[in-house]
């Protein structure tokens, strides 16, 4: 394997354009983190993005900052933090759930497009991405957006450009918008509900007027190892469910206690505060429970991203007929379910209910041959799968860039 | 007219007669128009400047109804522009000699309220505010707010990316969007997204929303609804100095405090708003910041009081905080009247949009000054100051002669001014025909030919809104022709590993 590690948007431009002329597909990289989500391809260049990773501007008081691709999402996570802003749709880390040494790089983070708990508040990478530099398979360099938070000025690009996976071009500076860190935050716990009813509760919280930025709700569960998981939350043996409210401390407590009340009928809540509160979210963001180091570390993972309110439903019933594990974001908007491995990673199973619930499901950690096997991503009705390859095209005519990631069978 | 409109094809105007009889076997009854007196409303948009009269007008109340028009069209080679309300303030729905106005306004029911998935599913032609109200019992709200709410369509509002006085907070229609159905050219329904949050695959709900009419004709759409926030309370500040007032907006923002709402507006702006609504605005500043905060009491509460803090640090001259709802809104009545403020003190104006970083508005009002005293025409200043989109107003009276072209002309310095000082031509109203001769102001024919070449994956031969958002228009096939530059993969600079 060839690895280009490109200095600058230059060094982008000729290698593609050298790729384009030799008919060669290219892998687009980071760092690398994500390698392990998609299809296998069949590549036999890298093009290594990890030294452009300059900061180019930050602005607290624009609340953007513009940073190069290959940027260590770590560092730009640490410089805003300096100024007590973040970015607020709260990128997954999926270091611990597919065992990669590190968190990896901006420009990954917006590619994979995984966003965490806070999504049903602040919206997902998508939201957050105002400006993006990058090379098209055309091999020509072009810019999408802008930098500034409003903005219609042509296509927007950008958002087609985050969770794309890298394959409509790759990315060599992004601008980003960034929001103030809350001051405080909150966590409400309730234990002890099954699926259904803790989707109720969730949904019940996020209908209220009390700006609840996380819903989650864990099932006890005899397959996961009884560890610190959850902030220390304590055992595995007892459901528990969480919400969290952030703002001014005053503020935080209010809601809380007001939120209190109002999910009476589903048992007391225990309050968990800061420090504690903020170890709860960080390990449901990053799926902890099913960490490749932990008791269920070799099972296949699947996220799946349906209407919240049936999720409950949707996630018991397949833990139920897999003899799987799942977890519930997003107010039962997001699963992960890991399942007992299977040749196709109970694939067949898995799309059958999620198709029915209206929601659709990626394959996000299983093995090589699993992934040769089976649709990493959610296969799509005729209509958006030739639009969708329509839309590829106008990127990427040649399959240059990250050829047949998303979509089975294309690699060749 | 000073725009450009593509030259009407005379082959399809000769059919005419053939054209009307297909499309009412399509759309019976009066949901074919084509007598002039009956077309003359659909002439033109929230840009009065520019009329066209449409080749015939059509309103169908079925998807099947618009996927038919809409294949009928494709197979005859005829141009579409597709219509909400027709408040575009930037010609985004001005006809076509030769083609077929495809208005959306008998799409007006709510199709489902979903309160557990927190969405409603609506048809398009369904006003934005009449939303808000259907679901106003339960607490509920649609975020974004463009100030035509009141008439304006949720389709629209997708096709343009609609903005609003909230959208500091609360996002524009692009992050308040899940979902849709959308027919393309060909006739092809197809459906994208849904209740969930995200959509599989390639978001093309994102690029759907703001492409002006330009990729297919949307005729269902799935938007978030939110809670009401408990309460909401404003501060009216008044500068002596416009870089005060932006100092404080800065510092507001810089403190992490994001406002609900933060709009500035300059000394004509309040002189023309005060004398129409009486809102008690301070005459003798130069800026006056009209600032909102909400959520629940006991956070609005601090947070007014941190904002009071802020602003005197900046040297405000007068601060006024309301007490109650009616005050509240009388803060506000003068900024949402001030469009309406200036057309009592001008015979015409001219309303621009451009984006600026915040920090750089006391540059940009700078600029607007000069700009002002060289074409010898008045404006005033209404901003959405908390994410930096200008609204100034130009002044000019169309009767006389050279006036509306002067008025342009500094409109158009204005907009170039905004992407020097690092902004964008438009942050809510659109490119439309009025910037569309701008777009190499901020754009690369690299970067043009990208956005068309994805026009080209939803509409390959151009029949939907030509002459809209691009100044050139390319044929598909010489869009996709790829340049290949000699050489292998050989780069002996390049470290490799």
């Amino acid at each position: 394997m060839d690895t280009l590690k490109v200095r600058d948007a230059k060094d982008v431009e000729a290698v593609v354009r050298a790729a384009i002329a030799g008919e060669q597909p290219l892998e687009i990289i980071g760092h690398g983190s994500k390698r392990l989500i998609g299809q296998p391809m069949a590549t036999n260049a890298l093009l290594d993005l990890s030294a452009l990773n300059a900061v180019t501007s930050y602005e607290p008081n624009e609340l953007i900052i513009t940073v190069q691709a290959g940027a260590p999402l770590a560092d730009v996570q640490s410089l805003i933090d300096s100024r007590n802003q973040q970015f607020a749709f709260e990128p997954v880390d999926t270091a611990p759930l597919l065992g990669a040494p590190n968190v990896g790089t901006v420009g990954g983070m917006i590619g994979a497009g995984l966003a965490g708990p806070r999504r049903i508040r602040a919206g997902g990478a998508r939201d957050h991405l105002l400006g993006a530099h990058g090379v098209s398979g055309f091999g020509d360099s072009f810019k999408a957006g802008g930098r500034v938070v409003k903005n219609v000025t042509g296509y927007d690009l950008c958002k087609l450009l985050a969770g794309s996976w890298g394959t409509l071009a790759v990315m060599t500076e992004v601008t980003l918008k960034v929001m103030p860190r809350p001051e405080s935050e909150r966590t409400l716990v309730l234990r002890g509900l099954n699926d259904v009813t803790a989707n109720r509760a969730m949904t019940a919280a996020l209908g209220s007027p009390f700006d609840v930025s996380g819903a989650a709700h864990l099932p006890n569960s005899a397959l996961r190892a009884d560890i610190s998981e959850l902030g220390g939350l304590g055992s595995t043996r007892e459901a528990v469910t969480v919400l969290r409210l952030e703002g001014i401390a005053a503020s935080a407590a209010h809601r809380a206690a007001a939120l209190g009340k109002l999910l009476a009928p589903f048992g007391t809540a225990q309050i968990v505060e800061d420090a504690a509160s903020a170890g709860i979210w960080s390990s449901v963001r990053d799926v902890l429970p099913f960490a490749a180091g932990g008791a269920l570390g070799s099972w296949p993972v699947w996220r799946i991203v349906c209407p919240p309110a049936s999720g409950g439903a949707l996630g018991e019933q397949l833990a139920r007929d897999t003899g799987g594990d799942v977890i519930y974001d997003w107010g039962g908007g997001l699963i992960w379910a890991a399942l007992p491995q299977k040749p196709d990673a109970g694939a067949a199973l898995v799309r059958q209910r999620v198709n029915a619930a209206g929601g659709h499901a990626t394959l996000v950690r299983a093995s090589d041959e699993v992934r040769r096997n089976v649709d990493v991503f959610h296969p799509q009705p005729a209509g958006i799968a030739g639009l969708s390859e329509r839309v590829r095209q106008s990127f990427d005519p040649k399959s240059i860039l990250n050829r047949g990631r998303m979509i089975r069978g294309s690699a060749a | 007219m000073a725009i450009m409109m593509p030259v009407p094809d005379q082959a399809v105007l000769n059919r005419r007669e053939t054209i009307v009889a297909a499309l009412r076997a399509i759309v019976p009854g009066e949901g074919v128009i084509d007598s002039p007196a009956e077309m003359a409303p659909y002439e033109s948009d929230g840009l009065m400047a520019y009329r066209q009269p449409p080749m015939v007008v059509v309103l169908p109340d079925t998807t099947e109804q618009v996927s038919q028009v809409l294949k009928y069209c494709f197979e005859q080679g005829i141009k579409v522009v597709p219509r909400g309300s027709g408040t575009s303030l930037s010609g985004g729905a001005l006809p076509l000699a030769d083609g077929v106005l495809l208005g959306l306004g008998k799409f007006k029911r709510i199709r489902e309220i979903d309160f557990d998935n927190r969405v409603v599913v609506t048809e398009p032609g369904v006003t934005n505010l009449a939303i808000s109200q259907a679901v106003a019992h339960a607490g509920y709200y649609y975020a974004p707010d463009p100030s035509s709410q009141i008439a304006c369509s949720i389709g629209g509002n997708v096709a343009e990316n609609s903005g609003g006085v909230h959208c500091l907070k609360y996002g524009m229609t692009t992050n308040n969007v899940l979902g849709c159905e959308i027919v393309l050219i060909t006739g092809e329904v197809i459906r994208v997204g849904g209740k969930s949050a995200e959509t599989s695959g390639y978001d093309l709900m994102g690029i759907i929303t703001g492409s002006e009419g330009l990729l297919g004709v949307i005729t269902e759409i799935t938007v978030r609804i939110l809670q009401k926030p408990e309460t909401a309370r404003a501060l009216m500040v008044g500068f002596a100095e416009v870089e005060a007032a932006g100092e404080c907006v800065a510092r507001i923002i810089g403190a992490g405090i994001i406002p609900g709402g933060m709009e500035m507006m300059d000394k004509p702006a309040i002189h023309a708003a005060e004398a129409f609504v009486h809102a008690g605005y301070p005459l003798d500043v130069e800026a006056l910041l009209i600032i909102e905060l909400d959520g629940p009491g006991i956070e609005v509460d601090e947070l007014i009081k941190r904002v009071e803090a802020i602003a005197q640090g900046c040297g405000s001259t007068t601060c006024q905080i309301s007490n109650s709802e009616t005050e509240r809104n009388l803060f506000w009545a003068g900024r949402k009247a001030a469009f309406p403020a200036v057309g009592r003190i001008s015979p015409d104006y001219l309303c621009m949009d451009g984006t600026i970083p915040r920090g750089k508005l006391p540059e940009a009002l700078a600029r607007i000054r000069d700009l002002s005293a060289k074409y010898d025409l008045r404006v005033a200043n209404v901003f959405h100051a908390g994410d930096g989109n200008l609204h100034p107003l130009i002044l000019y009276d169309a009767n006389k002669p050279g006036e509306m072209e002067r008025a342009e002309a500094f409109g158009a310095d204005i907009l170039r001014a905004c992407v020097e000082l690092g902004g964008v031509l438009t942050g809510e109203h659109g490119v439309g025909i009025e910037k569309r001769d701008l777009m190499p102001e901020m754009f690369s024919e690299i970067d043009l030919n990208q956005q068309q070449r994805l026009k080209c994956a939803f509409d390959a031969q151009g029949l939907l809104n030509p002459g809209k958002v691009f100044p050139t228009l390319h044929r598909c096939a010489e869009l996709g022709r790829m340049h290949v530059h000699g050489g292998k993969l050989a780069f002996p600079e390049l470290p490799r590993f």
